[in-house]
């Protein structure tokens, strides 16, 4: 169902209104957090109006500059980075394969259907159910606040990612390609490597930005396994809640730090991201 | 393709996978299963004992006599011990007043948040299925807190409901120091994050809907209400019921907003099961207790995730 072309201009701007508002509420939270970022601690709650820089306060830097300048938060962003990219390239080692297989090869004694779903059913369950045993698993491996540790259990609970929009998205590919290949000769993995593997990049590509997002998001495996060394930006954010109080300023610092590579992700990967996280469920 | 399809290479192509969910899901599964029905009792043992002292070739460092010189080492010795107790774990999470407490805040929060984001997500859809100014720049902006770090979110809201000096501080509501408003702010962050989810998907199912039928379908009904009633709603319904189910079930596991915003309180007024099997667990080192609690909210969200793959295995046919 496409948008109407023609529409009563009334209609058109009342619409049009209520649309501009919807959208400005869903902004105003990011919006305020940048605004805080910039101001001086000072200010942080007698700035008039919408704290608009300029308008009603003269933003200053000294926020960011004095926030990146620690240490802490370039471990943490380190930390994230690596945690999150790691992550995210095992999960698509492990996972493009078993992608292909269920859209490519069948399987008799458990259906591909069934097995696709067994693969997904992971992406529902409560990470609290494991956490418990994950952290004496890893105290027990001596793997406690270590990058490999978050790595492990992040790549899995990623991996369904991959298997819903990778294995659609062989699915959509035209079969005859592969079968050329195999007219000339190629084998198994010939034809998975040379001719559908780099016809799936761009889908490869969008799945691999979801899954550093939801890595980089992720607080409750991080906060339970990591203690001093390996912070990620999730942990120093609740570590800025200290003994003196909130201190608004580098909160909204924090903040956007940590928020800015996932929404950049999210209008990035848009067309993946209905699929992805309907499980298949709904296509984008 | 069907001769080359059958050999062994696809258990190459997918064990690898298969054998990594089976050891990092089950395992742990089990694992927590086998716990929930064991006290676990963790004790340090701290002792002390006089070690002489060496100086950097290894050769012990003698005073003005000639003796020996020692300095006191202490060895801390973690000793957890395991007692098997049956189903108590379980008996005690059906007394245990904060139990009941985490059960009634996860349930309201559920019960609210996910029918707002869904009936908001349908509104919201509908709106932007019209012909609207700047309809696709106001769509991106609508998309932002989509994959927003749900942590960042809760601290970000933090600030905007400060009683004191916040942006919404003239409205005079105690956002986060009175109980059933904490509970209520919990909600509207949850909202504020999830609305925008629902609205893509089911944009995504408007615009899948054929024009053919949009102009049969206008011939016949004559009001607005007849055409969302009897044509657009059917066909959303699938997709509805989708969005309901995966909602639920991620809904019901609640943790990061709370942490952040309310840290759980004021008192246990927004303490969820995750977050109270969280505390339980990994700040008062009751183990066994808090998998006991966590494995009752696994079998719930099972109970749900099962509805969910059979409308899932319906749609991949």
């Amino acid at each position: 169902m496409k948008p109407k072309q023609n529409q009563h201009p009334l209609k058109y701007s009342i619409y049009s209104l209520i649309a501009v508002v919807a959208a400005m509420i869903f902004f105003f939270p990011i919006y305020w957090a940048f605004s805080t970022s910039l101001r001086n601690p000072l200010d942080t709650f007698t700035v008039s109006g919408f704290g608009i820089p300029f308008l009603n306060f003269e933003p200053t830097l000294t926020n960011w500059v004095d926030q990146l300048a620690t240490e802490e938060a370039r471990k943490a962003v380190y930390n994230s980075t690596v945690i999150a990219v790691f992550a995210s390239i095992l999960a698509l080692a492990l996972g493009i394969p078993a992608a292909y297989a269920l859209a490519r090869f069948r399987f008799k004694t458990i259906s591909n259907k069934d097995l696709t779903i067994w693969f997904l059913s992971q992406r529902v369950l409560p990470p609290v159910a494991t956490v418990v045993p994950f952290y004496l698993i890893m105290q027990f491996l001596n793997l406690l606040d270590t990058q490999l540790a978050l790595i492990l259990i992040n790549a899995t609970f990623v991996l369904p990612f991959v298997v819903v929009i990778v294995r659609q998205t062989f699915l959509d590919l035209p079969i005859e390609l592969e079968e050329a290949a195999f007219m000339d000769g190629a084998r198994n993995y010939g034809a998975f490597l040379r001719v559908a593997l780099p016809l799936a990049a761009p889908a490869i590509a969008a799945t691999g930005l979801i899954m550093f997002a939801f890595t980089w998001n992720e607080f409750l495996f991080a906060i339970t396994l990591s203690s001093k060394e390996v912070i990620t930006i999730p942990i120093h954010m609740a570590g800025a809640v200290d003994t003196r109080g909130v201190q608004f300023w580098f909160m909204a610092v924090r903040a956007m730090i940590a928020m800015i590579p996932p929404v950049l992700i999210a209008l990035l990967a848009q067309r993946y991201i209905v699929q992805g996280l309907t499980l298949g469920a709904v296509k984008g | 393709m069907k001769t080359h399809r059958n050999t062994k290479a696809r258990f190459v192509f997918l064990l690898p996978a298969a054998v990594w969910v089976l050891t990092f899901t089950i395992f742990p599964l089990v694992y927590s299963l086998y716990l929930s029905v064991h006290k676990v009792e963790t004790k340090m043992n701290v002792s002390r004992e006089k070690v002489p002292m060496l100086d950097a070739s290894g050769n012990p460092v003698l005073d003005a006599k000639g003796n020996p010189r020692t300095k006191i080492k202490i060895n801390r010795e973690k000793i957890s011990t395991w007692t098997n107790i049956g189903f108590t774990n379980f008996k005690r999470l059906a007394e245990d007043p904060q139990v009941h407490s985490a059960i009634k805040v996860t349930s309201i929060f559920v019960l609210v948040a996910v029918p707002s984001q869904l009936v908001l997500g349908i509104l919201l859809a509908l709106l932007f299925n019209q012909r609207l100014w700047a309809r696709s720049f106001l769509r991106a902006v609508m998309l932002l807190p989509i994959f927003a770090t749900p942590l960042a979110v809760g601290y970000l809201f933090f600030t905007i409901f400060y009683e004191e000096g916040g942006p919404l501080g003239f409205l005079g509501v105690p956002f986060l120091s009175h109980p059933d408003w904490a509970l209520f702010s919990v909600i509207l962050v949850d909202i504020w994050q999830w609305t925008p989810f629902c609205f893509l998907v089911f944009l995504a199912a408007l615009q899948g809907i054929p024009n053919e039928l949009m102009e049969a379908a206008k011939m016949e009904s004559k009001s607005k209400w007849g055409l969302f009633a009897n044509i657009i709603f059917p066909m959303l319904t699938p997709t509805i019921v989708i969005v309901l189910l995966l909602r639920l079930a991620e809904a019901i596991k609640l943790f990061d907003i709370p942490f952040a915003l309310t840290g759980g309180g004021p008192g246990v007024a927004t303490q969820s099961m995750s977050f109270l099997a969280f505390r339980t667990g990994l700040r008062y080192f009751d183990l066994g207790y808090a998998s006991a609690m966590s494995y009752c909210l696994l079998i719930i969200v099972m109970i749900i995730v099962t509805l969910f793959f059979r409308k899932l295995r319906q749609s991949y046919a």
